[in-house]
């Protein structure tokens, strides 16, 4: 979960529209305010001229005491939620629609909080006017509500217009950023398949999605197989070298028998038997090449059977025990029931064979050799020895032909064994698992259910 | 050595031909030898050999051709095919073909007088014998049983099972090879001289505490219990 969250904030198109909504977020916001703060203006020049003309009709009255009537006839009639009223004559009388109104002077624009009065009869804000008229100071406080609900509906306006587009962009994005990860993700896991040595692995899904990722994932499927294909040649290139190799090895070999016979001095005799001895290591290292080309390229699957690989298994255990008592290890068969696959019982075989070889051959003497198979949970072959093992960095490349390791320089073979095995576990849609024994090596390959 | 036979031989390559035919004639068969594959189908069809050796890749007819064609005429004198180098599948084409054995190139020139001799007319088996017997060794097949000089030696199955082959093929020798094909069914190359150990084993319960050895070696091919 917490893995999946962190890939979908590490996807790009997801960044990208969360940005984008909140830069289309932040611009609505401001224009709404902009306007609104327009509005807001011209609403209250609007008012302030109202007022100014309210203010002129009490300039009118040109008597001092028909003001005072007026002012008087106002206050009685205006409630203070419409309009605040206020005279204060020179003599120090003071007319009023609200007692104890403190001066106003200089704000132009007042919050109820400022007035003397329960909140319920003021409005919430009103717009001032001061100045002198006849004898005295008169202030007109009008309310300016409907200026103030200009604030709620532009809020709402702004609110009722931006939730669909975030809603909806949030969606979108979600899904594109999901979809672009979905594919991001196929690219990833197919690079790494790709660097593990499937060279098979293709980016799929992408039908012919007309985006950039998917676009990414095609070139990376047309890189596969221009890699693949310059390894084939490659391989074919071996291949072609050692099917033309065959015949001269293969005189050479008829010479060297011929010189043999002929009766040589002692000397001579021994370089010959070298000579033969070489010839002999060619021939095998040829063998197990041209074999791994022909494994890797036939149609070998054709002649797949059903069979019991724990009867083969037990068949080569058996082959191999004297000769491993012989060379003081301990091989021990390890037999759970029948363990039923389909394939090729001279390669299944000689996978069994190999693996025991090696052990044999890189576990010194007084080593145990475990050959262990069975059907638990699937058909699987094991073979587990207690000596030095390989280091987990070296396990994948002493998969590759003709690798061994640094130690086993002086040791007998041409390092195309495990190959083989791979190469045999592939062809018959076997997992190869090479581990730790703690100590030793512990080979498992798990085959699919027959 | 052996009974002579008359072999033909059907190879292209001049080397391995000449090598093959001069061994098989100093052995004491009398061998005809042809370079192509159109004249040794016709070679095959007119002569009366005991054993036709022939090569897989032919100019021409190919050798698995020649096999068929010769198989679909009736033709029923045994064929060793040889493969080349790395042709570990065509052996299973060479014996769908028709071949009765085949042998990978290069090979001891032993292996391959072994196998003819293999091959060759045998005697004709009457009635399947319940007690084979070398010298003063018998084998019971039924009560399982070996004995020498009377004596009762005890055998695990894979022993008496390779003597059994030895026994049954009195007078011809088995090469290691021929001993992993037919006796525990390998078809592969072991990098590990495992035959070598069977027989030792065998020998040290069989030939050790007597005076005569009855499991010889021969030099250069493999093993031969001889025919007193
Ligand atoms: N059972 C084992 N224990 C330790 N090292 C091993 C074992 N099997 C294989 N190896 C190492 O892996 C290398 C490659 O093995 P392989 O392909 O069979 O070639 P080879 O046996 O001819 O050297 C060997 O050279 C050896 O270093
Ligand atoms: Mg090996």
């Amino acid at each position: 979960m917490t893995r999946a969250r962190g890939a979908i904030f590490r996807s790009t198109p997801l960044r990208l529209t969360v940005r984008l909504i909140a830069v289309f977020s932040v611009s609505t916001a401001l224009s709404f305010g902009a306007a609104y703060m327009i509005v807001e203006r011209s609403a209250d020049a609007v008012l302030r001229e109202q007022v100014l003309q309210e203010f002129e009709s009490y300039r009118l009255e040109r008597r001092q005491r028909d003001l005072v009537e007026k002012v008087i006839e106002e206050i009685t009639t205006v409630p203070p939620r419409t309009t605040i009223i206020d005279y204060r004559s020179d003599d120090g009388n003071r007319f009023s629609n609200v007692q104890g109104l403190p001066s106003l002077g200089g704000l132009s624009i007042v919050g109820a909080s400022e007035i003397p009065l329960s909140e319920d009869q003021l409005a919430d804000s009103y717009l001032v006017v001061e100045g002198r008229v006849g004898n005295g100071q008169l202030t007109l406080a009008r309310n300016r509500d409907h200026v103030e609900d200009l604030f709620r509906i532009f809020g709402i306006v702004l609110v009722v217009n931006l939730l669909p587009t975030l809603a909806i962009g949030s969606v979108l994005g979600l899904w594109s950023a999901r979809r672009a990860r979905d594919r991001v993700e196929a690219i990833r896991g197919t690079l790494r398949e790709m660097t593990g040595g499937n060279l098979e692995a293709r980016v799929t899904g992408l039908d012919d999605a007309p985006d950039d990722i998917a676009d990414i994932g095609r070139a990376v499927n047309r890189m596969a197989v221009a890699q693949a294909a310059s390894i084939a040649s490659l391989k074919q290139v071996s291949a072609d070298i050692a099917h033309d190799l065959k015949t001269p090895i293969q005189r050479v070999s008829v010479l060297l028998s011929r010189l043999e016979e002929a009766g040589l001095s002692g000397e001579q005799a021994e370089i010959a038997a070298r000579a033969r001895k070489e010839t002999t290591g060619i021939v095998k290292t040829f063998q197990s090449l041209l074999q791994i080309a022909q494994i890797e390229g036939g149609r070998i699957e054709e002649r797949f059977t059903r069979m019991d690989l724990a009867e083969v298994v037990a068949g080569i255990v058996d082959v191999f025990e004297p000769t491993a008592e012989e060379s003081g290890h301990k091989l021990v068969l390890v037999r759970d029931g029948p363990a039923p696959v389909t394939g090729e019982r001279q390669l299944l075989g000689q996978v069994t064979a190999n693996l025991i070889e090696n052990a044999l051959r890189h576990a010194p003497p007084g080593s145990r050799i475990d050959v262990k198979v069975g059907a638990k949970p699937r058909p699987f072959l094991q073979v587990t020895d207690d000596g030095p093992g390989i280091p987990k960095e070296e396990r994948a490349n002493v998969l590759k032909r003709h690798y061994r390791l640094e130690r086993s320089r002086t040791t007998e073979g041409s390092g195309l064994g495990l190959a083989l095995v791979s190469a045999i576990a592939d062809l018959h849609g076997a997992k190869l698992e090479l581990g730790d024994a703690g100590p030793g090596l512990s080979v498992t390959l798990t085959f699919p259910e027959a | 050595m052996g009974n002579p036979m008359k072999i033909l031989v059907i190879e292209d390559d001049e080397t391995t031909g000449a090598y093959i035919t001069d061994g098989l004639r100093q052995e004491g068969h009398s061998v005809d030898y042809i370079d192509t594959g159109n004249d040794g189908l016709v070679q095959a069809t007119v002569g009366q050999y005991d054993v036709i050796v022939v090569d897989r890749m032919l100019p021409g007819i190919d050798g698995l051709a020649v096999v068929k064609t010769l198989r679909g005429a009736g033709q029923k004198a045994p064929v060793l095919m040889l493969t080349a180098l790395g042709g570990v599948e065509d052996r299973i084409e060479g014996l769908n073909a028709g071949a009765d054995d085949y042998l990978v190139k290069p090979f001891a020139f032993g292996e391959l007088s072994a196998r003819i001799n293999a091959l060759g007319r045998r005697p004709p088996v009457s009635d399947e014998p319940t007690v084979l017997s070398a010298r003063d060794l018998e084998m019971n097949l039924l009560t399982r049983k070996v004995t020498r000089g009377g004596q009762e030696i005890d055998l695990l199955p894979r022993e008496f099972a390779l003597l059994e082959h030895l026994l049954r093929r009195k007078g011809r020798v088995q090469t290691r090879t021929m001993l992993l094909e037919s006796v525990w069914d390998i078809h592969f190359d072991p990098q590990t001289n495992v035959v070598e150990t069977h027989i030792s084993r065998l020998r040290a319960k069989v030939d050790k505490p007597f005076d005569t050895e009855l499991i010889k070696t021969v030099r250069g091919s493999g093993y031969r219990i001889d025919v007193e």
